[in-house]
């Protein structure tokens, strides 16, 4: 029975569910076209437990899975005796057809592919809803694939609140995926609202008359008194359908006739006078009219309002056959009228048949999803054109003149054909006690007297289908005799679903409550293990980490990211990186989040909140704090020259002084600088590639605290250890050492030594210029040795442009930096003693 | 009955009123019952042992009124001080705050004081504000008068009401009283922000796609 490219799937599908539990048959590829539903390729999986049958409706993420983690279930349907399918015609589709599905409340549509595959399973399906109507089932099993509902109810309330979640699982998704609950919640809510309606309803009953006349294209010469108020009590609702109303080419062809307002005023002079109807709704398709009336006290009550006309007739749709509609709510109960005119023709019964499907298929009320059999309730009315064929026009009249009606309607062909469910299958007639209603010599109560002769025939029918239908009288009107059919009419007593405000409103209420609930419910919600994170002292240039465990405990997927604060530019500070910054966790499961700490500003402390945030959820905050140690890298030139001492053996109120530059200035170039750099002109002039090779991280460090400690030690590290050390301690501090606002001075100066001498000399402070002189002439030196070091001036002043005139956002302007290095290389090729400060 | 809508005859029980969604922020110090009345509000429940909130908590929430449905986007923030920086991120954006003080504690009052000057100076300019003082079931150990509370609220136009979360006294209230304040038309916008004053039309005609808000 399986295609063979089914045959995987089945064993992936089959993954979902327990052993017991067996996948017999699938369909994939099935699309809801239901509002509400998340357009999702799904997979129809019939399943048998036991001998009982389940369909389970199967999202999948792919059109065709490749794994069982593809699939979530998002409804299982037990195949019992609530259970009922039907395949329908898309119009204009020769490819796709409807299978619905119906379960008690539920109705669900399938746009499915016409093929092998769609036709064995539905069959398959309606054999098996067959077989199992019969015996009583045990659906257990099926309990664990419900979703949603909470375990604090009472059972009958989960039961219910499984049956109404069919968004569940989608909602889950969706959620997870970012979007609100809220797209679902209007279809939702409707769908709750209406699965409650007993709860906030009671039936009322309402009187509807409904009437049918085939005029013959006569004009309204005469009264409908006889046929439209022949009752005491007014009915609340009118359905008045004409057919034939005017056989005129022009009727036909333009669509237009004078006799429809005559008609009309007809009606409206003729209704029960005891009351005053408005109309609801008016139609005409050439000679079908059909006037829907409404009690006036009702028709504040009636929604919806819609029509539709088919025809039948000429080339199947020529309107001189077919049928007009109306369709609209009164309180809560969906009413469709149809008046319809079959084709005639003694023999063409078939031909009736086939209009009668047809207006059945053709009909829809664009703007609500309803077709015709969709309603609560429907009034099928019109002239029919059923005939009395078995008999002869002589038989006839000789059963009708002894009374005996019984005889000639076994011979009635639309009797006939409902027994056979050709046309009006699920409709219900009253006992017809009246007379054929066709045909008659014209204002006469004669029967076709004319060469033809026809036989009379009850082709003036009112039949009904729905809930709560009570027909009071069902009958033909003689005293109407401008045409050659009678008016017939039928007065129901129907039950209309009426609903209590203020029950529903408690209804309304508590459904919206259960709503919120899912919806908190199914918020993201994932723990962090700490909402404080501290580092140990930080430390210039020696990067800390910290994990933290974000653990979903939600029940759906948790999307997080870190966002930024209000007006910060980023969602942490400079020295802080968080991998991953985002990510999605699946319910219970974990993330470990990785904090890193790398300090390169001077601060005292670190602080900073970070908001994790949920998409479509909650944030969370999380501190992280630490201590910093102070380093000679970020301190400023003009502190260093005050500090006795190295760094971390001043007292705070020694660094305090300094730092405010209280204290007087010791060292013409700061101690730090002195000793790397006596170093490597001590140790490294004939060294190759001097600055341009990187040493170990812990070199540094170790460096780094040699300087900021003091010691007796020799320095530690390699010789590149300490080129590097210079270079960090100059790219460090607070302050470059030719401050930033003399940057584009320079570099405008930069073509001319002698301009740029005068800014050296000019505009830079004692200590930066000393420092700076200082270190061209080491540069100098170290050039001394090119051949041994093989450096050169022009590679010098680049690196050391870069860091002397370095920019304030790093690296923000590296068309600026030949500038810079023509400003240092004169620097590098000039005699500078003359220059020096004496030192102290 | 005067306003008798036509709601109720909605054929398929759907209404014909509609849905205004509004940003809603609970403000005040640490330990005064935010937290605790969100959760009375929401689920009905209260816990002796509330764990003080480190972050902002979001929840949702819908409340009835005659012609209209009310949903209450909530977010419940952390009124640890250290904390104060970030709470423009939630009231930003919000139609209604309530700002809460625990009457058993006249410090709790005084910042709930200056909660109220911020939001009016930040927030926007045509917020529902209401003041709650809770924990009223703790009266015999009351600090702040009720009348002195409700003379600060009367001079600055805020709601309020006395509520708790444990007995649950008012706290229904408190937010129905929001509600019935907040304005139901288009222009419940303020400046800035998300989830303003969306108002989703409900159940019209079966045409109208799902979730049409105009947002
Ligand atoms: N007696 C009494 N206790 C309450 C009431 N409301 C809250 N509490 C208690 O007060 C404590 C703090 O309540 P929370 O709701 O956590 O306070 P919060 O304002 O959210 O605090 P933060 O999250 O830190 O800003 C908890 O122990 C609650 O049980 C109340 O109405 N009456
Ligand atoms: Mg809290």
């Amino acid at each position: 029975m399986l295609l063979p490219t089914h045959e995987n799937v089945i064993s992936i599908v089959q993954a979902k569910f327990s052993c017991t539990e067996i996948v017999r048959t699938l369909h994939l590829n099935a699309s809801i076209t239901q509002k509400g539903w998340v357009d999702e390729s799904r997979i129809l999986a019939l399943v048998e437990h036991d001998s009982t049958f389940a369909l389970f409706i199967i999202i999948s993420e792919k059109v065709k899975p490749e794994s069982f983690s593809d699939l979530t279930i998002e409804r299982a349907i037990p195949i019992d005796k609530h259970f009922s399918c039907d395949t329908d015609p898309i119009p204009e589709s020769y490819t796709h057809i409807i299978f619905s599905i119906i379960h008690k409340k539920l109705k669900l549509n399938f746009v499915i592919e016409i093929g092998f595959e769609s036709s064995n399973f539905a069959s398959e399906v309606i054999r098996l809803k067959e077989v199992s109507s019969f015996n009583v089932n045990n659906f257990n099993w099926l309990d664990k694939y419900s979703c949603g509902g909470s375990q604090t109810e009472i059972d009958v309330q989960q039961a219910t609140m499984n049956d109404q979640s069919p968004d569940l699982p989608i909602v889950r998704q969706k959620v997870a995926q970012g979007h609100g609950i809220s797209a679902n919640r209007e279809s939702f809510l409707r769908y709750q609202l209406s699965l409650k309606e007993p709860e906030y309803t009671h039936l009322q009953e309402f009187s509807i008359f409904v009437g049918t006349w085939n005029v013959n294209g006569q004009p309204p010469t005469i009264s409908l008194k006889n046929w439209l108020s022949v009752d005491q009590e007014p009915p609340d609702v009118y359905a008045i359908g004409f057919q034939e109303l005017d056989l005129s080419k022009e009727a036909f062809l333009m669509f237009d006739t004078p006799r429809e307002a005559e008609w009309r005023k007809a009606i409206m002079d003729a209704i029960h006078p005891d009351t005053k109807y408005r109309s609801v709704a008016y139609v005409r398709l050439v000679g079908m009219q059909l006037e829907v009336l409404v009690n006036n006290s009702h028709y504040k009550y009636i929604r919806n309002v819609a029509i539709d006309t088919v025809g039948t007739g000429i080339l199947g749709k020529m309107g001189n056959k077919g049928g007009v509609a109306v369709r609209l709510e009164l309180h809560n109960t969906s009413l469709c009228f149809v008046n319809a005119h079959l084709a005639a023709g003694v023999e063409e019964v078939e031909r009736r048949n086939q209009d009668y499907n047809d207006i059945n298929q053709r009909a829809n009320f664009r703007r609500h999803p309803y077709t015709i059999k969709e309603h609560d309730q429907v009034y099928w009315l019109g002239d029919l054109n059923y005939r009395i064929t078995e008999q002869s026009a002589f038989q006839v009249k000789k059963y009708l003149a002894s009374d005996d009606l019984a005889s000639v309607l076994l011979a009635d062909q639309l009797n006939q054909q409902k027994d056979l469910s050709k046309v009006l299958q699920d409709y219900t007639e009253g006992d017809i006690t009246f007379q054929p209603t066709y045909k008659f010599d014209l204002n006469s109560d004669v029967y076709d007297t004319s060469e033809k002769a026809r036989a009379p025939a009850w082709t003036d029918r009112i039949l009904w289908k729905g809930k709560g239908i009570h027909q009071l009288a069902y009958r033909s009107h003689m005293d109407l005799k401008i045409s050659d059919h009678k008016p017939v009419s039928a007065l129901f007593k129907s039950e209309i679903c009426v609903v209590d405000q203020n029950k529903y409103r408690k209804v309304h209420e508590e459904v919206l409550k259960k709503m919120d609930k899912l919806e908190n419910e199914f918020l993201p919600q994932v723990t962090v293990d700490q909402s404080e994170v501290i580092f140990d002292t930080v430390k210039f240039r020696e990067p800390q980490h910290r994990e933290i465990i974000i653990a979903n405990t939600g029940q759906v997927l948790a999307e997080f990211e870190f966002i930024k604060k209000l007006d910060d530019v980023s969602y942490c500070k400079e020295w802080l990186s968080i991998t991953p910054f985002s990510g999605c966790i699946k319910p219970g499961e974990k993330c470990d989040l990785r904090l890193i700490v790398n300090l390169e500003q001077p601060l005292e402390s670190i602080y900073d909140i970070l908001v994790l945030h949920l998409i479509g959820g909650k944030d969370m905050f999380i501190t992280v704090s630490g201590e910093c140690q102070r380093s000679c890298f970020t301190t400023s030139i003009a502190t260093l020259s005050r500090a006795p001492v190295p760094l971390l053996q001043l007292t705070p109120d020694q660094f305090k002084h300094a730092e405010n530059q209280q204290s007087s200035i010791l060292y013409s170039i700061p101690r730090e600088l002195w000793l790397l750099v006596d170093h490597l002109y001590r140790n490294g002039l004939k060294t190759r590639e001097l600055f341009e090779s990187t040493a170990l991280h812990e070199e540094i460090i170790r460096i780094r605290d040699w300087l900021d400690l003091g010691s007796m030690d020799p320095i530690p590290g390699s010789i590149h250890a300490v080129a590097e050390a210079l270079l960090l301690f100059l790219s460090y501090t607070r302050d470059p050492i030719i401050p930033y606002h003399l940057h584009d001075t320079c570099i405008a100066a930069a073509s001319n030594y002698q301009n740029c001498k005068q800014i050296v000399m000019q505009k830079m402070s004692d200590l930066d210029r000393n420092v700076f002189l200082y270190l061209c002439m080491f540069l100098q030196e170290l050039l001394k040795y090119s051949n041994e070091n093989g450096t050169d001036p022009k590679t010098l002043a680049t690196i050391f442009g870069d860091i002397l005139l370095r920019d304030p956002i790093r690296n923000s302007r590296p068309q600026a930096n030949r500038g810079k290095a023509s400003f240092i290389y004169h620097f590098l090729i000039n005699d500078q003693s003359s220059l020096i400060m004496p030192c102290k | 009955m005067a306003n008798r809508t036509s709601a109720a005859q909605r054929p398929n029980g759907s209404t014909q009123g509609k849905i205004c969604q509004f940003k809603l922020v609970l403000l005040g110090e640490s330990a005064v019952g935010k937290s605790s009345l969100v959760l009375r509000f929401v689920k009905g429940q209260f816990h002796e042992y509330q764990e003080s909130t480190i972050g902002a908590a979001f929840l949702t929430q819908t409340v009835c009124l005659d012609d209209t449905t009310v949903k209450f986007e909530i977010w419940d923030t952390a009124g640890q001080e250290r904390y104060h920086s970030l709470a423009p991120m939630y009231y930003r954006g919000a139609q209604a705050a309530i700002v809460v003080y625990d009457i058993t504690n006249q410090d709790t009052f005084a910042r709930a004081k200056t909660w109220v000057k911020e939001l009016q100076r930040q927030a926007s300019p045509n917020i529902v504000i209401a003041l709650a003082g809770n924990k009223q079931d703790l009266a015999n150990k009351r600090m702040v008068e009720y009348e002195e509370a409700q003379a600060h609220a009367e001079e600055n136009g805020l709601l309020f009401m006395e509520t708790s979360a444990k007995t649950a006294m008012n706290v229904n209230d408190i937010f129905l009283a929001i509600a019935k304040k907040l304005p139901k038309n288009e222009q419940t916008t303020g400046p800035g922000g998300s989830g303003q004053g969306r108002r989703l039309v409900e159940g019209d005609s079966g045409a109208k796609a799902a979730g049409n808000c105009c947002k």
